[in-house]
């Protein structure tokens, strides 16, 4: 039983700490423990445990780290459970606590890894560092900084993270995760026809809750009724998909029929105001009750409304018909008067035209008289050219400038002639 | 941290199985170090029926140190400071008296336990202890209508 001070203790931890693989205290317990095995300060079963000269055990880092933290002088430390000055620390306690205490089962630190076991705390250190295969380790590629599980590093220390890509399914993975994914394709693939996979029923949308194995589905499939029921079930489902259709395609209808009637009630609102106004001044009894009614009639159940809507359309139709005929009548009216104006003004034109056409008739009466004597002046003159002056003087009213210039030139008189002849043949 | 292994554990304890009329929850779900504490005002206390909110932080040298426990809702008590702070004493988290192998759990069902029994030797109002000696009846009445004031409404 030697004790060593608390100094000397504190000079220990530096080398107990470093061959620990597994931090003791954040193990998962899976059977209870008592209280007596916790330790007051870190509350888990004791790690490595030492005892004060007043018997009360801590862990050796617990005590440390109390150690550290107490402010006074560390000649006045006290117990952390009792406060009883300590001076002197012993490293043996019972072996029986210690036994306890590695007694308590755990479950690997690898559990995340999967590595199922649950082992004595006591074992846990050998354990993960020697049999656990779930343990991480450091790739053996020292360029790769990821980590591999134990079990998994291929015995000629090669990395084994570089990408691979699957025979099957064309996606790249990992060489470590090769294996692992190819069994769980496989394996999905098998659930997919294995017979003792528990399966539902076909019918099971229909509200069959048996499940069974898929082996025993066929004979089950066989005697239940839901799948019987079955294709009337998928006709029924059908129908009523179509009839939902055709309810929407209605409503629809429905919606464009209803604005339809809301314009028509609408107009028809301002019309019989209009129609009301209109007939308010020669019979002063019949608009306000053909109103009142027809307020109702809005007023009321729709029946109603629609017959008395009918009567107001046909009497609108009514009146609306005779102002039509009114304006036919008008239309006639004006034709007439138009067709018997045009009728005078054409009479009247005509009567000038004939007019115009009797003096033209006159006046070429009067010219052929004028141009028969020339006529007969201009074939004597083709017969004798010496006679063309004597003939030149008698017309020379009419053509001024050609009996002034006759004389000079006797050579052109033929042609002149010709031409006026020419004319006159015209006319 | 050492610290923060012990806090959760003793954390999940309470939450686990809560001790009488008191609940605990993290104020902040990222910080271990504070905590919210809902205490029911104990039976035959004049607090009975009072809802109190109490702050419980606690210092990272925990179990070291001792945590630090005060009253956001108001309190008419003589070992209950009457400020804004509301801070509590309690005689076990005196820095001299803190045991690392005290447990959260003691530290608020002693503070429970000081409404019921409230220590006036040991006051920080010396106003309210001394009615509290002498004159008991009004006492009783004055913390009854905090209270009603001021926990229930919460």
């Amino acid at each position: 039983m030697t004790s060593i001070t608390l100094d000397e203790l504190l000079a220990m931890e530096a080398t107990c700490d470093r061959d620990e693989v597994v931090d003791l205290r954040s193990l998962e317990t899976v059977s209870s423990y008592d209280d007596h095995l916790m330790c007051p300060i870190c509350h888990c079963p004791f790690v490595r445990p030492v005892r004060l000269q007043c018997d009360h055990v801590f862990c050796q880092k617990c005590l440390n780290s109390a150690i550290t933290a107490f402010a006074a002088n560390r000649d006045d430390f006290t117990c952390p459970t009792c406060r009883t000055p300590t001076r002197g620390v012993y490293l043996n306690v019972p072996r029986l606590l210690l036994n306890m205490c590695d007694d308590i089962k755990v479950r690997c630190p690898c559990r995340n890894e999967g590595c199922p076991e649950i082992m004595p705390r006591g074992h846990v250190q050998s354990h993960v560092d020697k049999y656990c295969g779930y343990r991480l380790m450091k790739c053996p590629d020292s360029s790769c900084n990821k980590k591999t599980r134990k079990k998994n590093l291929s015995p000629e220390g090669r990395c084994l993270h570089e990408p691979h890509r699957c025979l099957r399914c064309d996606e790249y993975i990992m060489e470590q995760d090769y294996e692992t994914s190819v069994l769980r394709k496989a394996l999905r693939e098998h659930i997919d026809t294995c017979p003792e996979v528990v399966h539902p029923c076909t019918a099971s949308k229909y509200g069959c809750p048996v499940k069974v194995k898929r082996a025993d589905l066929a004979t089950h499939e066989q005697t239940c009724p839901l799948i019987a029921m079955g294709p009337y079930f998928e006709a029924q489902n059908a129908r009523l998909d179509s009839l939902e259709l055709t309810i929407r395609h209605l409503q629809q209808r429905n919606e464009i029929f209803e604005d339809g009637i809301a314009n028509i009630r609408s107009t028809l609102v301002q019309s019989s105001r209009a129609l009301a106004d209109q007939e308010s001044s020669p019979a002063n009894s019949d608009p306000p009750r053909q109103e009142s009614s027809s307020n109702q009639s809005q007023i009321d159940s729709s029946n109603l409304y629609t017959a008395t809507t009918t009567n107001y359309l046909l009497s609108l139709h009514e009146s609306l018909r005779e102002e039509v005929g009114q304006l036919s009548h008008a239309i006639t009216d004006l034709d007439a008067r138009a067709s018997m104006a045009l009728m005078n003004e054409c009479l009247r034109l005509k009567e000038d035209m004939a007019h115009t056409n009797a003096a033209v008739g006159s006046i070429r009466m009067q010219v052929q008289w004028l141009l028969n004597p020339r006529l007969h002046q201009g074939q004597r003159a083709g017969a004798r050219p010496s006679n063309t002056n004597t003939g030149n003087g008698n017309p020379a009213s009419t053509s001024g400038p050609s009996s002034a210039a006759g004389p000079s030139t006797a050579f052109l008189r033929p042609r002149r002639l010709s031409d006026s002849g020419r004319e006159g043949t015209k006319l | 941290m050492g610290s923060q292994k012990r806090i959760a554990k003793e954390l999940a304890e309470l939450v686990e199985s809560p001790p009488e009329g008191i609940v605990v929850k993290l104020a902040d779900e990222s910080n271990l170090y504070t905590w919210n504490v809902y205490m029911d005002g104990p039976e035959g206390s004049p607090y009975y029926n009072g809802k109190f909110i109490l702050n419980l932080s606690l210092p990272t040298e925990y179990p070291f140190k001792p945590p630090t426990v005060s009253f956001k809702t108001k309190i008419y008590h003589p070992n209950v400071t009457n400020d804004d702070k509301g801070s509590m004493c309690l005689g076990m988290l005196r820095a001299d008296e803190w045991k690392p192998s005290s447990r959260i759990q003691a530290v608020l069902q002693f503070a429970r336990q000081l409404l019921a029994e409230p220590m006036p030797d040991d006051a920080v109002e010396g106003r309210i202890a001394e009615q509290y000696k002498n004159d008991r009846k009004r006492y009783d009445e004055v913390a009854k209508e905090w209270t009603r004031k001021y926990a229930i409404a919460s």
